[in-house]
């Protein structure tokens, strides 16, 4: 299989048109066209990289204050998650768990891995590469289900001192988390995935976009 | 060698190296604001920081880490940190971070205290951590004054409290005053302090409170200011009802004080000063010019006798005062001191030194040495009556002139003893003791034995022979009188004795003409007269005649037939008196004796008593004359007062018995019946005592 870029043509991302290589203006919508963005990766993994400094108080602060007559409870996400299946609610529990913490650890191992892919040579083949990349893309924005259920309590349950949820330090860190991992994931140029793909490629210093050395010598000329 | 088909050799390319941060995307800004961020945020916590000061509690009831609160003015400017324990576990330490801002004002004089729901008989406090839970509160003053980090907190709010500034003293309990913690001073029935926390003295002797009275009020409190306790209630019962009293709901369930002025020209007083609390009024007005009443010496005696009727609480007198109380009694048996087995009555003096009005300090030493110089200028304690008819008795303190020496000693323990003297008691009791006692005292049985000895006595003599032969001595006595009398000289005597009887007839008879039935014929005519004017004056009536009918009936009815029945009997006794064998044969009995006595004065005659006794039989002669005469003139009286009568009766018969005429005609009646009355009783009189006309009586 050839890519486009082998064939001497890119592909504008906007309108799809496809012109020959060089064209840096596309023709027919007038958006900025390359045939890869040398900077991606530099980008996924610093949205990467905040988003997981954003997930750790995230998870380490309450989630949720529920300030009642006679008490103050607040717990973290997966405090919260232990404590309903301590009551036996494994239903809920399993949700919780899923949307948000199996979820964005598995986002960001597989944005992790996309990017060790696209450097160091893949492992796996490109076509579960591509499904993966996809997966992640899809499946980023449901990590705020978390964050909207918080809002949409803190918003609802206001009786002053009766009883008050507000929503907790974790869930402006979580929802920058979601939004920064959201990013990484899209600023991933999943065209690259090709380029490291089984098949050879063509020398091209503009598409080895990485931060390192090493990776630079080892890609094949 | 050829070059031509040989293309030179390609010269070496290397790639320049690149400028690692040429290639760098712009994205990495990003992260690195993030991290900026991140920084600024730790280093601005961290330098806004507070220092963390340590609170040591007894316990930490109610406080947890993280979450309890330290309040200033109800702002949080602190929390707590970690709740741990000192080295030996004794008490919880309590970390707490505080507020930059105000750490520079927790110096030396920050106090903290944990504030806890409380319900008090005052209200309930701490309503608010009922909610929110418990938190610590703090007060410091407003200056700074360095941070201190290590503090010890109070298990109770102290009476201070934030903004709350007055006068802080301590109050002292007089005996019979209870102080409650959290009770409130009142003045006037307005709350204006509290009592704070309540201990006992460092000596032990009395109950110490912390108060405060709140500012402005604390410009009431002077040196003359006196405080007494109105907890509880009064209830009187008088002739004005019965009376329950008590100031407020909250002081009758746990105390209350209050204050009062009692005289003027007080000083300003030192915050801090020791004021004593009494039971009442009364009490904290007379102790303006007895002084301090907390105090008290406590003295022991030592009573020989051992007397009911002393109990605790009676009065400790001294020259009449009221100096204190006896606080406890005892029994005592000590063969030691004493040197018998004997129980003694042991009394404890409560003397109040501010009431013996010493001059300077008045404590229990000035008291006591008060009291020695006395004891040894004859002071002594006794039992005294307090009232004759309780029998209660008190301890007065009394100078016996001529006591034996003796002083006040020290024993150790039961405090100085006072030395007593005998009891000086006088009560119903004794009195009436003492009066058995002399009754029992006298020789009733002696009299008794020496009555009946003298009734025997009399006895005895009475059936001695000589007392039975006075009879017959008597007899012969009188035997002898018969044999004088019977002898020839006395007989002699009714001669001369007729003689002058004679010359008395004659003297009575010209009496009687003269005097007694003049008058009595006078009176008659008299009345006749006036029955002879009522005539005459009738006769000028005539017209009246039917009208004193009636009248006349009356009178006929009433009064002239009881008269005529008076009359009747009158003249029924008259006779029967003349009729009387005595009456008849009085000159011979007369005449007998007579005759006797003039034997007898004959016989007298020598003795010369006989001129005498003849003037004697003279004046009997004329009375004996008198009554003949007037035997003689009753019939003709009676007769007159018949006619009278007659005449009356026929007036008033006459004239049918005129209702005008017949007030008179009564009054008349009645004149005649009141002289036929005297007439009667004369009659009576002569009747009952024919002596009379004799003796003239």
């Amino acid at each position: 299989m050839k890519t486009a870029r082998e064939m001497g043509l890119i592909g504008c991302q906007r309108c799809t048109r496809v012109s020959p290589q060089g064209t840096e203006i596309c023709p027919r919508c007038g958006g900025k066209i390359q045939s890869r963005d040398p900077n991606s990766l530099q980008k996924v993994m610093a949205w990467w990289i905040l988003g997981l400094a954003c997930y750790i108080p995230g998870n380490l602060y309450p989630m949720l204050e529920t300030k009642t007559l006679v008490s103050t409870q607040s717990s973290t996400i997966i405090g919260g998650a232990v404590d309903l299946a301590h009551h036996g609610a494994w239903g809920v529990a399993i949700i919780i768990l899923i949307a948000s913490a199996v979820i964005p650890m598995a986002k960001f191992i597989i944005i992790l891995g996309l990017v060790i892919g696209i450097q160091r040579g893949p492992q796996i083949s490109d076509g579960l590469r591509q499904r993966l990349y996809e997966i992640v893309e899809y499946i980023g924005r449901w990590s705020m289900i978390d964050v909207f259920v918080v809002a949409v309590l803190s918003s609802l349950v206001q009786l002053q001192t009766l009883v008050n949820i507000s929503p907790g330090r974790a869930s402006i860190f979580f929802a920058l988390s979601v939004i920064f991992t959201m990013i990484s994931a899209q600023s991933f140029d999943s065209r690259l995935i090709w380029d490291t793909g089984s098949t050879p490629k063509p020398e091209d210093p503009g598409m080895a976009g990485t931060m390192n050395a090493d990776a630079e010598k080892e890609r094949p000329a | 060698m050829t070059y031509s088909d040989q293309a030179p050799p390609k010269p070496p390319v290397k790639a320049a190296r690149r400028n690692p941060f040429r290639r760098l995307s712009v994205i990495w800004i990003v992260p690195a604001i993030a991290l900026i961020a991140v920084l600024g945020v730790a280093i601005k916590t961290y330098l806004d920081q507070g220092p963390l000061i340590e609170i040591a509690f007894d316990n930490a009831s109610g406080i947890s880490a993280g979450a309890t609160e330290l309040h200033y003015r109800d702002v949080t400017v602190g929390k707590v940190e970690k709740v741990g324990f000192t080295g030996d576990l004794t008490s919880v330490i309590v970390s707490v971070r505080l507020t930059k801002d105000v750490a520079d004002y927790v110096d030396r004089d920050a106090r903290f205290w944990v504030v806890r729901p409380q319900v008090t008989a005052q209200g309930v406090s701490g309503l608010d951590t009922v909610l929110s839970g418990v938190f610590i509160e703090g007060i410091w003053d407003s200056q700074p004054g360095g941070l201190e980090t290590k503090f010890t907190g109070l298990s109770d709010a102290p009476l201070e409290r934030l903004n709350s500034k007055g006068l802080l003293l301590t109050l002292r309990a007089a005996p019979d005053v209870s102080l409650t913690e959290g009770a409130p001073i009142l003045y006037q029935g307005i709350k204006v302090g509290q009592i704070g926390k309540t201990a006992i003295s460092q000596d032990g002797s009395t109950a110490e409170a912390e108060a405060i009275i709140f500012a402005p009020h604390d410009r009431l409190i002077d040196t003359a200011t006196r405080f007494w306790d109105t907890s509880g209630f009064s209830f009187t019962l008088g002739p004005g009802g019965a009376a329950l009293d008590f100031s407020s709901i909250a002081s009758l369930i746990s105390g209350g004080v209050t204050f009062g002025t009692l005289v003027s020209g007080g000083e300003p007083i030192e915050p801090g000063a020791i004021l004593t609390v009494y039971t009442g009024e009364g009490a904290a007005r007379s102790s303006v010019f007895s002084g301090d009443e907390g105090k008290t010496l406590n003295l022991s005696a030592v009573f020989e006798e051992n007397i009911a009727g002393l109990s605790i609480d009676a009065p400790v007198e001294l020259a009449g005062l009221n100096i204190g109380r006896v606080s406890a009694l005892n029994g005592l048996v000590d063969p030691v001191q004493f040197g018998d087995n004997r129980v003694r009555l042991v009394a404890t003096l409560s003397i109040q030194p501010g009431k013996l009005g010493l001059e300077g300090e008045q404590t229990e030493q000035t008291a006591l040495d008060f009291l020695a110089e006395r004891v040894k200028a004859g002071l002594r304690a006794r039992l005294a009556t307090t009232s004759i008819l309780t029998g209660g008795l008190k301890v007065e303190l009394a100078e016996i002139p001529d006591a034996p020496e003796a002083e006040i000693q020290e024993m150790g323990t039961s405090g100085p003893r006072i030395p007593t003297a005998e009891s000086d008691i006088s009560d119903v009791s004794a009195t009436a003791e003492g009066v058995f006692q002399r009754i029992n005292d006298l020789p009733v049985e002696e009299i008794m034995n020496q009555a009946i000895t003298l009734l025997g006595n009399v006895n005895a003599l009475i059936t001695s022979e000589g007392v039975r032969s006075a009879p017959e001595n008597l007899n012969g006595l009188l035997a002898d009188a018969r044999g004088v009398i019977n002898s020839d000289d006395v007989k002699a005597l009714p001669g001369q004795l007729n003689e002058m009887i004679g010359k008395l007839a004659t003297l009575i008879d010209g009496f009687n003409q003269a005097e007694l039935t003049e008058r009595l014929g006078k009176a008659l005519d008299d009345a006749a007269e006036a029955a002879q004017g009522v005539n005459t004056a009738v006769e000028g009536v005539p017209d009246l005649i039917a009208r004193l009918n009636g009248v006349a009936a009356n009178i006929e009815e009433v009064a002239i037939d009881k008269m005529a029945d008076q009359m009747t009997e009158l003249l029924t006794t008259v006779d029967s008196f003349l009729n009387q064998q005595s009456t008849r044969e009085l000159p011979e009995s007369l005449n007998t004796s007579l005759t006797e006595l003039s034997a007898v004065l004959v016989q007298l005659r020598e003795a010369g008593v006989v001129e005498t006794v003849k003037d004697t039989l003279n004046s009997a002669s004329n009375a004996a004359d008198a009554v003949a005469g007037a035997s003689r003139d009753l019939p003709r009286l009676i007769e007159q007062a018949r006619q009278v009568l007659a005449q009356a009766g026929t007036t008033i018969e006459g004239y049918q018995a005129n209702n005008g005429l017949g007030r008179d005609a009564r009054d008349a009646l009645r004149e005649v019946q009141r002289a036929a009355q005297a007439v009667s009783s004369l009659a009576r009189a002569i009747e009952r005592n024919p002596n009379s006309l004799l003796t003239g009586r």
